[in-house]
């Protein structure tokens, strides 16, 4: 007898309470009703679900509501993957396209094309050199096409994320309103913990299919980009705008002579937080059949093969050095505003 | 005879969020501080009426806070006036579109800004040639044109600098190129040459100066310093706590200043600097010249140069021609007495 069941004959409920259904249903019950004594607990227990049921059994129980989570997902699900299912088709098609062309190029064309790619972005020797050896030292201990496959799927998911990040985050300096509508839902997005992103995916879409660790990878790693683009327009000087409209120009004139140009430095650093933010989601999504270094990262830790788990962080460490110079010395170099050492 | 350029009839502006609602209160005249304490709002620009005159620099000035930057912003609507007209040869600016007021800028005025505000990503050329290529002028053109008065305020061979390389009287000559590039009749000037060494003005000033004189263009110049409005204006326009306290000839209101507030601003100034001869000779009127004069002087020149003309001899008197014609005397006593401020503004103002 605990204080809720005087609570509800207090409130004249507990006619209400007495449902027909009273089949017995805790363990804690059972083994009380095998002792031949009623279940008593603390007079006065934390007012939870499962306390209040035990009082009143109209009061749903706490498996109820997971069941329930559970329950409306399954509901929903056939019509949020027919919406979803095609719109997202082509991000398959998109990882597939690309693991394919990254795997099939013979490693004699590939390694001089990514060592040029650097070279164009960043014109600096010294980060050239960095990429060549690196690859080339992956290469050496056989875990190459590993290589290959996690660059293919950053390469594609930070170009999609960039595509529809950076208007986002334009059409998000434009307006207060929607500036204050998204940011609680960029800092969702990057707070839940990342296998949290999985879970109703893998209920949308079979794990098959490799849109479904591309949306995982896109959706971590879009905030970053969207903020920055946001900020960066939001930090130009109000005197260049001034002068923009002292002179006539129109929104569009203002937002690629001025504001684009003048917040690239923040966008481009955004870039390469999206940048840094997919590689470390490969590693993740390799839980639901993503390829490349995180699979082996997987190994490591599910069949305790130490060596093979490091190597593979060593590579994801590697390749993660890479972008993230080749990307900065790229904005250094487009970043006409300042002086260069 | 001279043509008004733009007009400000009435002008007020209160920034805040209810500014028509208390629009009433300054009309019935509440001032500044009180709007400030009762409603939390700003009164910024208090009643004003101005006539510019076309192809004559007007000089706008006033201290910080006087509205002055309010009020230039205003002639190209970069800020709206809570009431008021402002027109443009007849025209009233503050009924027209968002894409007409667009095409006024571009077509009828230019501005000069304090902080340069030019665009650090875009070399000298592609800076100065901006007005053009906004109104969809071919590149080349553009460049062309640029080039023309890169070369004109002597800048030639930085045309492929960026904004940073250069030192901050190039990048306000840079600043004021773009502005003549945009070829509109109306320039703002808004305290262009504030942020610059004294040296470095002067230079410049004697530059736009130099320009104006050949192209006559309608110069709305705001500024803080005396001297540089002494210096420039055609017509003054002195402002404070957003209403106008004189407006007139800067000889004029140097001579017959008409509020303390003035006299304690034009008491610093070396009169004999600014002063010219017209301001304090007296007029020819029965025809009748002094037969003991010692010499012409022109109207146009400084009180300065007359006392250096004459050798600090008091007694002399002078004929004033004004291009050849005999237009009155000037006796170097009054010039004497013109050089001491109508009001010793230390003993009155300054303590109050």
């Amino acid at each position: 007898m605990t204080l809720y069941d005087k609570l509800f004959s207090f409130l004249g409920l507990s006619d209400w309470c007495k449902s027909e259904n009273k089949a017995i249903i805790s363990l804690k019950d059972l083994s009380a009703q095998a002792a031949g004594k009623e279940a008593s607990g603390p007079f006065f227990p934390i007012p939870s679900l499962d306390n209040l049921n035990e009082s009143c059994s109209r009061v749903i129980k706490s498996r109820d509501v997971t069941n329930g989570i559970e329950e409306g997902f399954l509901a929903a699900k056939p019509v949020l993957k027919t919406v979803l299912d095609p719109i997202t088709q082509p991000l398959s098609w998109m990882l597939d396209g690309a693991l394919w062309v990254f795997e099939s190029t013979p490693w004699f064309i590939m390694v001089p094309i990514l060592v040029a790619i650097s070279w164009y972005a960043s014109h600096s020797r010294s980060v050239s050199i960095f990429v060549a050896i690196s690859i080339m030292l992956l290469a050496f201990v056989d875990h190459y096409d590993e290589t290959m496959q996690t660059l293919s799927i950053v390469f594609v998911c930070t170009t999609i994320s960039v595509v529809f990040g950076v208007p986002i985050g334009i059409a998000m300096s434009n307006s207060d309103r929607l500036q204050r509508s998204l940011l609680p839902l960029l800092d969702l997005l990057q707070t839940l913990p990342t296998f949290v992103y999985l879970i109703p995916l893998i209920f949308l879409f079979s794990v098959t299919e490799s849109k479904l660790y591309g949306i995982a990878i896109i959706l971590y790693a879009i905030v970053p980009v969207i903020r920055l683009t946001d900020l960066g327009i939001r930090l130009v000087d109000y005197e260049f705008i001034e002068a923009a409209n002292a002179f006539g120009m129109n929104d569009r004139q203002k937002l690629t002579r001025v504001k684009l140009p003048l917040a690239l430095p923040n966008i481009m650093a955004g870039v390469n937080q999206t940048i840094m933010m997919s590689l470390a989601m490969v590693v993740i999504a390799s839980l639901v059949s993503a390829p490349g270094l995180g699979v082996n990262v997987l190994r490591g830790i599910r069949n305790l093969e130490l060596g093979v788990g490091i190597i593979a962080g060593i590579g994801i460490v590697l390749l993660a050095v890479i972008l993230d110079r080749v990307s900065k010395a790229a904005l250094k170099r487009i970043d006409k505003t300042r002086p260069k050492d | 005879m001279t043509q008004t350029m733009v007009s400000l009839r009435g002008i007020y502006k209160i920034f805040g969020p209810n500014d028509k609602e208390l629009l009433h209160h300054v009309q019935n005249g509440m001032g500044k501080e009180e709007l400030m304490e009762k409603y939390k709002h700003i009164l910024a620009l208090n009643n004003i009426n101005i006539d510019i005159e076309a192809e004559k620099i007007t000089v706008v000035m006033g201290l910080s806070g006087s509205g002055k930057s309010t009020l230039i912003r205003h002639l190209n609507r970069l800020i709206e006036p809570t009431e008021g007209e402002i027109c443009l040869l007849g025209e009233d600016l503050t009924v027209l579109s968002e894409v007409d007021i667009r095409k006024t800028r571009q077509e009828m005025m230019s501005m000069v800004f304090q902080k340069f505000a030019l665009l650090p990503h875009e070399t000298v050329l592609k800076n100065v040639g901006m007005p053009l290529s906004v109104r969809g002028m071919a590149e080349d053109d553009c460049d062309k044109e640029a080039s023309k008065w890169i070369d004109r305020v002597g800048l030639i061979g930085y045309e492929n600098s960026y904004p940073w390389q250069l030192s901050g009287g190039m990048q306000q000559r840079v600043g004021v190129a773009r502005a003549l590039t945009a070829n509109t009749p109306i320039m703002l000037m808004d305290e262009a040459f504030s942020a610059l060494d004294p040296l470095i003005r002067t230079d410049i000033q004697d530059l736009l100066l130099e320009l104006q004189k050949e192209l006559q263009k309608t110069i709305i110049f705001i500024t803080h310093d005396l001297d540089e409005a002494l210096k420039l204006a055609d017509y003054l326009v002195i402002l404070k706590d957003g209403y106008v306290v004189q407006q007139g000839e800067p000889q004029h209101i140097l001579m017959n200043p008409n509020d303390p507030y003035i006299e304690d601003f034009v008491s610093d100034i070396n009169r004999a600097r600014v002063l010219r001869v017209r301001s304090i000779m007296t007029p020819l009127g029965d025809g009748k010249l002094p037969l003991d004069a010692h010499g012409e002087v022109d109207v146009n020149d400084t009180l300065e140069s007359m006392i250096e003309q004459s050798g600090g001899d008091t007694s002399h008197t002078y004929v004033v021609k004004d291009g050849g014609k005999t237009v009155g005397t000037l006796d170097m006593n009054e010039l004497v007495r013109a050089l001491v401020p109508r009001v010793a503004s230390e003993t009155t103002t300054r303590q109050s």
